[in-house]
Formats: C-alpha cells, structure tokens, sequence
C-alpha cells in the first residue's frame, strides 16, 4: 500500500518538475503574499506591537500570527487542491479510468494525489520561514514539536474533508469554484489571517464549530504565547475526535458517491 | 479460470441510464428525467483464445458493455462474470484479470514519458520493481516503443500512442483483454499493425472481446461476431457463418448524385429487393450511396436503375458485391453501419 502511494506521488511530482522553472515559482510565490501583511502589521504597530491587536490574542507580534495562520492555510488548501482538483484533472484528461480499472482501492488514489502537494507545501514553507527569517526577523520559540503534532490530527481530518470533497467533485466535475471557496471559507474562518474573537456573533459561532479553528488556535497559543480559546489538551481531543469521524464519515460519503457515479456513468468522458 | 469455463459470460445484461436534462441553479428540470436503454439484455460467451467481437454503428451501447465488464459502471440488471468472476461481487478479482484499453490514447499520462507511464501502472499493479523493469522493457520492444520509449507521450502519434495504452493494459499479463474500437483514429498501417498485434495475442493464448464499427475489421479479426444495435445483440455467429445467412443474397452498391430524398423508399418497392441503407458519401463532390440487398441482381438491376432515372437521378456508380457483414447488418436492420 505505501509502495502504491509512494508510485503516485512520484508520478505527480515527476509531472511537477517536468517544468522546473515553474515549479521553482511555484515554490517562492508565496514569500510575495505575506510582505504586505508585515508592513501593513508595521503600520499599525506602536514601538513594535500592534496594540490593539494584542487585546484581542495576548501578543503584539501581528506578524508572526500571520505567518503561522498561513503556513497551516497553505496544508488545508494542499489537502483540499490535492483531492479535488487532481481529481477533476484526472478526469477531464481521461486517466482516471484507466487508474481505477487497477485493483487500487480508490481512497488510495485520493491520499497518494495529495503527497506532491503536500511536499510542495513544505517546501513552500520552508522557503516563507526562511524568507521571514532572513528579511524580516521571525524567529520561532516555544514547543515547536509539539505544535505540529497537534496539527497532525488537524491535517488528517481535513483528508476525511477532502474524501467527502472528492465525492462531490465527482458528481459536479466542475468544481475548481467549490474547491476556491471552501478552501477559502474554511481557511478564513479558521482564523489563517485574524483572531475568530474579532467576528461578529454569527460568523463566530460557524467558526467555533470548525475544529480547524483549534488547530490554529492551539499552535499559535504554543509558539507565540497567545490566549487560546481552549485548554490545549482539550484542543488536542477536540482535533483527534475531529479527525476520526472526518475520516469515516468522509470515507463513506465519498463511496456512496463513488457508487452512484458508477451507476450513471459519469466517471468518463462521455 | 477452469479448463472448460468460458473467458466471459453475459447474461440477460442491461444498462438503463438516466438521462438528466440540465438544470439551471434555480430552475427545476422542465421535464423531468427520462431513461436511455443503452445495453437492453444481452447474452453472450467469449470462449476461451477467442477473438471475440461486437459490431454495431455508433451509440450502439458497445462501450457501456465494456465499461460494465471492466467495472467502471454498474449493470441496472443482469450477470456478467470474467474469468468465472462476477463483475459486482468479486470486483476486485476481475480487474485483476483484465486488460482494458478504453479510449486508448487518453488512458496515458501525457507528460510523462512511454517507460515512466508504464513503472507508474506497473506500480498500481504491484508488480515488483524488478520485475516490472523486465517486463517494461519487453512490453516496450514488443509494440515497437522501446526507441522512443524515454521520450513525453506528447510527442507520440495516435498508434505510438495507442500501442502504450495496449502496452498498460499488457503490464499485468491478464488472460483476457478488452479493447474498445482499438483501430479508431489511425492510419491505415497502423491499423494494421495492431490487428497483427491482437493475432500475436491471441497466438499467445489470450482471449481478446473487442469492439469495433469496423465491419471489414470484424470480419478480418473476429472468430465470432456479436452484431449490436440498440442495445441487442441481433445476430452472434462467425463471419463466414453470417454471411452465410445471407444466402444466394447480393448486394448492390449505387453512388447517385444529389439528395436522395424518397429514393430509399421507391427502391425498397422494387419486387426481390429486400432492404436499402441509404448514406451520404464523405467524397465531398455531393453524391450519396445506396446500399441495395436483393434476392437476384440479374432481375432487380433493371428496375432499380429505372427508379433511380425516374427520381430525376444520375448514376454515377453502379456494382454488384458478394454479401459483406455490411449487408448482414443492412438485411437485420435496414440501415448503414456507418451513418
Ligand atoms: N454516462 C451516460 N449517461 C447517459 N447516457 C449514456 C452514458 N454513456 C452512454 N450513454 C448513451 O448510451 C448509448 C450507448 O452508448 P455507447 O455504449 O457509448 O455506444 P457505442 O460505444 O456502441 O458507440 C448512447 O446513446 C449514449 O449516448
Ligand atoms: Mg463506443
């Protein structure tokens, strides 16, 4: 099974490097997207913190929030693009079939898509961290360890997620808007660019029910010292419950679907 | 698969689809949804070595058959096993029997090279590496990729391309193959090439079920043909045996210029005429083709050629032929296989 996986990300990433010169920019694009958010930070900061900011989340480093908010982001919009859209690809380009007439089983697909995307998120993080390091003094402190690994049950639940989202990609095809702006939606609301205490009530309350919004919060309560909104141990429960029933609910949505496509043939090009 | 079970078994298969009329966000359908018979209960066996084939024009419900043998649909009703297994039940058996080209050229990567298409799929078949390597570099010789082989599929013609799809579905030496028009979109001589390819399987000991709306492919390739229209199987026999069934029959071919309009239907009143397919010729110098099957020639020709004159047509081209699988299909269904 791991060696099917392994086959599949190689496949993608050989298929990533094809053109290595938009791979490369691929990989640094997104130093680009956070210079504004320092300098906007630096404006409305006060001998280096933002104040008002901090009444809200305990500290006044607007940028290292930031920073953490879109390194999560950008693995929640890894897993959600790496099952959606490839799968959307794969079936416009008429491969899918010709992979899921092999004896794989069909979630394997999904996972095994998701790996390029997923080391190219990482290196895509490397390259902000080493970025905001060099030019705009981030330096991490705290458990950094244990911060990822409160973002492991947060990133596997987000699979189940994105299996339910396969499903849904299959039965629309067209889904590139839907990916966008769920992936977007769950991102923002999960607090990737501000504190979810800034929201009005009714957004709050849609973002307080997404465990993601745990996920952010908890990490950055462990790196930048802020207020979280939970006990982190309950945070962590939260998040591994969180995973467990994604990933059998989406699972089992994304066979339910799977089986209608089969029954009306939309799989294809037809 | 036992000594004396058949390589596949259809029974009483059918496949309804519902066909969804689109809807606007807001908008319901205005008229609701209604159902397409694509593969209206067939029956067939492919023995065992057999080139088996079905023949039918296009929208037939050739494919959809494939499809529900190599368990990328669910059949609506009825049993189909592959290699003794049931294509619901025991899908993971079957596709592990199975070699299936669909729409061939479309099944491979295009941005990946020949050899990195088939590691990938040999991966997916959990050939181990080693021997996936041999075996990549067998398929590769084999179809005459093996000095293009490190080259982006890009780059291959529709056969290069083809012959990488039969390549895939090669990988895990499956004893039974399923191809889909495998001959559609290429020239002459590759065509060819391939025909001789399915004979070397064969030869091999494999058991091909191809489709094709081909009917001198059928005729050339197959040892036993399904004839397919509308979703049934109208006649299942060998090639020589159909034509056979056809009898002292002849056909009658006539290139007349302008629209045929009514014509079809004077000839068809022409005593010992017994069916007229009528098509459009793709020559591009305005004619159309009839296709004629009569009992006699020498007492049908005179009055055929009258009513044509009497329509206010010129003849262009006139000629008498053997019986071909064109005319079978022509007698059972009284149209062209090729409109
Ligand atoms: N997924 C589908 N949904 C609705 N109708 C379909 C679908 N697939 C095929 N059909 C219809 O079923 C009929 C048979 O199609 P097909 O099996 O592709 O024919 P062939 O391969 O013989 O040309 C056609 O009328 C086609 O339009
Ligand atoms: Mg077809």
């Amino acid at each position: 099974m791991i060696g099917t996986l392994l086959a599949i990300a190689r496949k993608d990433l050989i298929m990533f490097f094809r053109y290595p010169i938009n791979a490369v920019f691929r990989i640094v694009e997104p130093i680009m997207w956070l210079t504004p958010a320092f300098f906007l930070g630096r404006g409305f900061s006060v001998d280096g913190t933002a104040t008002g900011f901090a009444a809200y989340t305990g500290t006044g480093d607007f940028f290292s929030f930031i920073l953490l908010g879109s390194l999560l982001g950008a693995y929640i919009s890894a897993v959600f693009w790496g099952i959606g859209y490839s799968l959307k690809m794969e079936m416009d380009s008429g491969v899918l079939e010709s992979n899921w007439m092999t004896p794989v089983p069909r979630l394997a697909f999904l996972v095994g898509r998701t790996l390029t995307s997923l080391v190219v998120t990482t290196l895509n993080c490397t390259g902000v961290l080493l970025a905001s390091w060099l030019l705009f003094g981030f330096s991490a402190g705290g458990p950094v360890g244990k911060a990822m690994l409160i973002t492991l049950p947060m990133l596997a639940g987000l699979y189940g997620f994105g299996f339910a989202f396969a499903g849904l990609v299959l039965l629309m095809r067209d889904a590139n808007t839907l990916v966008d702006v769920s992936s977007f939606l769950v991102g923002e609301l999960s607090g990737r660019g501000f504190p979810v205490t800034v929201l009005p009530r009714a957004l709050m309350v849609i973002s307080l029910v997404l465990p993601t919004t745990y996920g952010f919060d908890a990490v950055r309560a462990l790196l930048l010292g802020t207020k979280p909104l939970l006990p982190l141990g309950v945070a962590a429960v939260v998040l591994v419950g969180f995973m467990v029933a994604m990933l059998v609910l989406g699972g089992m949505a994304f066979s339910a679907i799977e089986r209608v496509c089969r029954a009306r043939g939309t799989l294809g090009m037809h | 698969m036992n000594e004396r079970q058949d390589a596949v078994e259809v029974v009483g298969l059918r496949k309804v689809f519902e066909r969804r009329a689109r809807r606007g966000l807001l908008r319901r359908a205005p008229n609701g949804a209604k159902t397409l018979i694509a593969v209206d209960g067939i029956d067939f066996r492919v023995k065992r070595g057999e080139i088996f084939g079905l023949l039918g024009p296009n929208g037939a419900g050739k494919t959809t058959t494939i499809k529900m043998l190599c368990t990328l649909l669910s059949p609506t009703s009825g049993t189909a096993r592959v290699a003794g297994h049931d294509v619901v039940r025991e899908a993971a058996k079957v596709r592990s029997s199975l070699g299936t080209v669909l729409t061939g050229e479309r099944s491979v990567y295009w941005k990946l090279t020949g050899r990195e298409n088939l590691r990938y799929y040999a991966a997916l078949y959990r050939i181990p590496r080693r021997k996936a390597r041999e075996r990549i570099a067998e398929l590769l010789e084999r179809l005459e990729l093996a000095g293009r082989a490190d080259e982006l599929v890009e780059k291959y013609s529709s056969g290069m391309k083809q012959r990488l799809a039969l390549a895939r579905a090669l990988l895990p030496s499956p004893p039974i193959l399923l191809l889909d028009e495998p001959t559609v979109g290429l020239d002459p001589q590759a065509a060819r090439n391939l025909r001789q390819t399915i004979f070397d399987l064969q030869a091999e000991g494999k058991t091909v079920l191809l489709t094709t709306h081909y009917m001198a492919e059928a005729d050339d390739l197959c040892d036993r043909i399904a004839i397919i229209d509308q979703g049934k199987v109208i006649a299942l026999d060998s090639p020589a045996a159909l034509k056979e069934g056809l009898g002292a029959k002849e056909g009658v071919r006539l290139e007349i210029q302008g629209e045929p309009n009514g014509l079809g239907d004077a000839l068809r009143a022409v005593a010992s005429v017994e069916s007229v397919a009528v098509r459009p010729s793709a020559n591009g110098v305005g004619t159309c083709e009839l296709q004629v099957i009569t009992s006699s020639s020498r007492r049908s020709i005179g009055p055929i050629i009258e009513s044509v004159r009497a329509a206010g047509h010129e003849v262009v081209h006139f000629q008498v032929v053997q019986p071909t699988l064109e005319d079978v299909f022509i007698s059972l269904t009284g149209k062209s296989l090729r409109d």
